[in-house]
């Protein structure tokens, strides 16, 4: 749908590399963004991440100028903007709400940017017949917002924010007013986008599948505080904190508190070998990677208690000692509420934790787990 | 069911009976204005025959034509300054954060319980010192803030999605710009409606003008030249009266959907 530098009719002038240094929002005692430091790079798609509350949001706004920080700095190409006016900062953003002007049509809701810079009126003509082509609008430009449907407005909103040629395109959860169907659709023609423009995106979202899907690096925040920055495979496969472990995945990855004494991890229904000295710790494992098995190398034993079926996959919710471990395989996964099983899983596929502070504990070898019989 | 019956039969005669005591006091006014000059202490309740005597007379003794444009030039600008200065301290108390904007915010309400009588004293000692007594100016000045505006406006204003403001920003407008490029034009509605409010407001206003102006330069204070010590001229001065309502009953009769929707929007129904 999303057409927009193919037809080499909408182009991004040289695109904003921005850094956040420090920067800190408070509200009385409430720390709503605390300490983050962030660089993102020319062109990158960076999705902040994060649930309902953690200062996603809040970061975004202090970035567009909307909002001034506590403390802290926001460079756009090393120039200290920190203190500059949104207008100075030559970002532009699209909204949850899109917040289209409702009294005008959908051509001056486009040329809106346009017109504050006092360009001349057939040269905003063009601009916005351009970019209305692009997103196909062309039919829709003497329309208003109310007379539109929930997919053209977010596309009225999105040639608001291209029709201005801007350093970095900021995005505070466009698509979460879209039906899951245009949702997904709307997803890969972000995607497409940025490939095409080669522009600098910084996108809000609470959906991990968006953040995995189009991100290049992805941030999540928990509670105003960086947990984790990263390509969305290593925030995936190597997640920092517990917090991370349990925000990506669906269902999240299993976590169990074990007790390593002489070498052998251990908990009710857990037994796993690991060469590492005494310690508490919390063992994680995603539901993908654990497999029934009935051999002598079962690393969890419990019963199923339910079977969730997803259509082409299923999850066995089973009881691990007092613990609940979820198990993600193909339709049929095989056992039904009420069996015993046994699960293992790969040793590169296991986590550590540390069990006060839920941080990652070193990367662990091949030698360094197995499991006992 | 029967009960039913009754209790909307009952509730229509109360109503009913509230709307003839409410529409009386001006049907006896057109009433007696049309009665000839010598049935004017009739009680019939018809005027008959009808006669336009005492409009005649009223055009004749005073200046009608002059007072009613001074009247309409009062009320206009009186509601087009009030409107402008609660447009201006409402989007100010709603979009801004500064230092001291509850307490100013509340000094602003405040001033909306303090009775005329407290501030008609000083402040016609201050329209004496700037000259302007006895002038239409004198009338209007004074009231040119009116702190049921800022409130009835910060009140919709609040409710004004925040994000169309930062849009705006966004994309590329100063404050005073979003002002008039987004505010306004999304507000018209309730602007067009609260205006319609201040006008009739303004127009009915007696005795502050009696006050500012000696001679009657307005229609409302024309009445009071049918009034003496003799005794009262009753049919010029009920068809003076008749004639000074006429704009606002206009008015409601063509904005009538506007006015019920400004007393919705505003929360005061």
């Amino acid at each position: 749908m999303f057409r927009a530098g193919s037809s080499g009719t909408v182009q991004i002038r040289p695109v904003s590399a921005i850094q956040v240094e420090k920067l800190t929002q408070r509200f009385g005692a409430v720390a709503a963004v605390d300490d983050v430091w962030l660089d993102i790079a020319d062109g990158e798609f960076m999705v902040l991440l994060g649930p309902s509350g953690c200062g996603k949001s809040t970061l975004l706004r202090m970035i567009a100028g909307l909002l001034p920080p506590t403390e802290g700095r926001v460079l756009i190409d090393g120039v200290d903007v920190t203190h500059a006016p949104p207008q100075g900062r030559d970002l532009a953003m699209v909204f949850q709400s899109y917040a289209l002007y409702p009294h005008l049509s959908v051509a001056r809701n486009i040329g809106f940017p346009l017109r504050a810079r006092d360009m001349p009126k057939r040269a905003i003509e063009a601009k916005v017949a351009d970019v209305a082509a692009a997103l196909d609008l062309a039919a829709l430009l003497d329309r208003r917002p109310r007379e539109l449907s929930g997919g053209q407005r977010q596309r009225v909103a999105l040639g608001r924010a291209l029709v201005r040629d801007p350093g970095a395109f900021l995005m505070d959860e466009p698509l979460s007013n879209l039906d899951a169907k245009l949702r997904a659709g709307t997803r890969a023609e972000l995607s497409a986008l940025h490939d095409r423009l080669g522009a600098t995106f910084v996108y809000v979202t609470h959906d991990q599948i968006e953040a995995m899907t189009m991100a290049t690096r992805i941030a999540l925040l928990n509670n105003g505080r960086l947990e984790q920055v990263g390509t969305p495979e290593q925030v995936y496969d190597e997640p920092a904190s517990t917090f991370v472990a349990e925000f990506l995945g669906t269902p999240p990855m299993n976590l169990l508190d074990v007790t390593l004494r002489s070498g052998v991890a251990t908990a009710p229904g857990v037994t796993v070998r690991l060469d590492l000295p005494d310690r508490d710790l919390i063992l994680g494992v995603r539901p993908e990677h654990l497999q029934l098995t009935t051999g002598d190398e079962a690393m969890l034993r419990g019963h199923v208690t339910r079977v969730e079926n997803l259509g082409s996959e299923e999850v066995a919710i089973c009881a691990v000692g007092a613990a609940t471990v979820r198990v993600r395989a193909r339709r049929p996964i095989g056992p039904r509420a009420g069996d015993t099983v046994a699960l293992r899983a790969d040793r590169f596929h296991l986590h550590l934790f540390h069990p006060e502070t839920g941080r990652r504990l070193v990367p662990l070898t091949h030698q360094e787990i197995s499991c006992v019989s | 069911m029967t009960t039913k019956v009754s209790r909307q039969v009952s509730g229509h005669v109360v109503l009913g009976t509230l709307g003839v005591l409410c529409v009386f006091p001006i049907y006896w006014l057109y009433a007696t204005s049309l009665r000839a000059p010598g049935d004017i202490g009739s009680l019939s309740p018809l005027p008959w025959p009808l006669s336009l005597d005492n409009y005649a007379d009223a055009w004749r003794t005073i200046d009608l034509t002059g007072m009613l444009v001074n009247s309409a030039v009062v009320a206009v600008c009186t509601a087009a300054g009030q409107l402008l200065v609660g447009l201006f301290a409402a989007y100010a108390f709603t979009v801004w954060r500064f230092p001291g904007q509850r307490l100013l915010y509340l000094l602003f309400v405040g001033s909306w319980l303090v009775p005329f009588q407290v501030t008609m004293l000083p402040n016609y000692v201050l329209l004496s010192r700037l000259g302007l007594l006895n002038t239409i100016a004198g009338v209007i000045v004074p009231t040119l803030c009116s702190a049921l505006g800022v409130l009835l406006l910060r009140q919709h204003l609040a409710g004004f999605p925040r994000e169309l403001l930062e849009a705006a920003a966004m994309d590329g407008r100063s404050s005073w710009a979003t002002l008039w490029t987004v505010v306004v034009p999304a507000l018209r509605p309730v602007l067009a409606a609260l205006g319609i409010l201040l006008v009739i407001n303004a127009w009915n206003e007696y005795f502050w003008p009696a006050l500012v102006l000696r001679d009657n330069a307005m229609v409302q204070l024309g009445i009071r030249s049918f009034m003496g010590t003799e005794g009262n001229d009753w049919g010029p001065l009920m068809a003076t009266a008749g004639l000074a309502c006429l704009p606002v009953f206009a008015l409601y009769l063509v904005l009538q959907r506007h006015i019920v929707n400004a007393f919705v929007r505003s929360g005061l129904k």
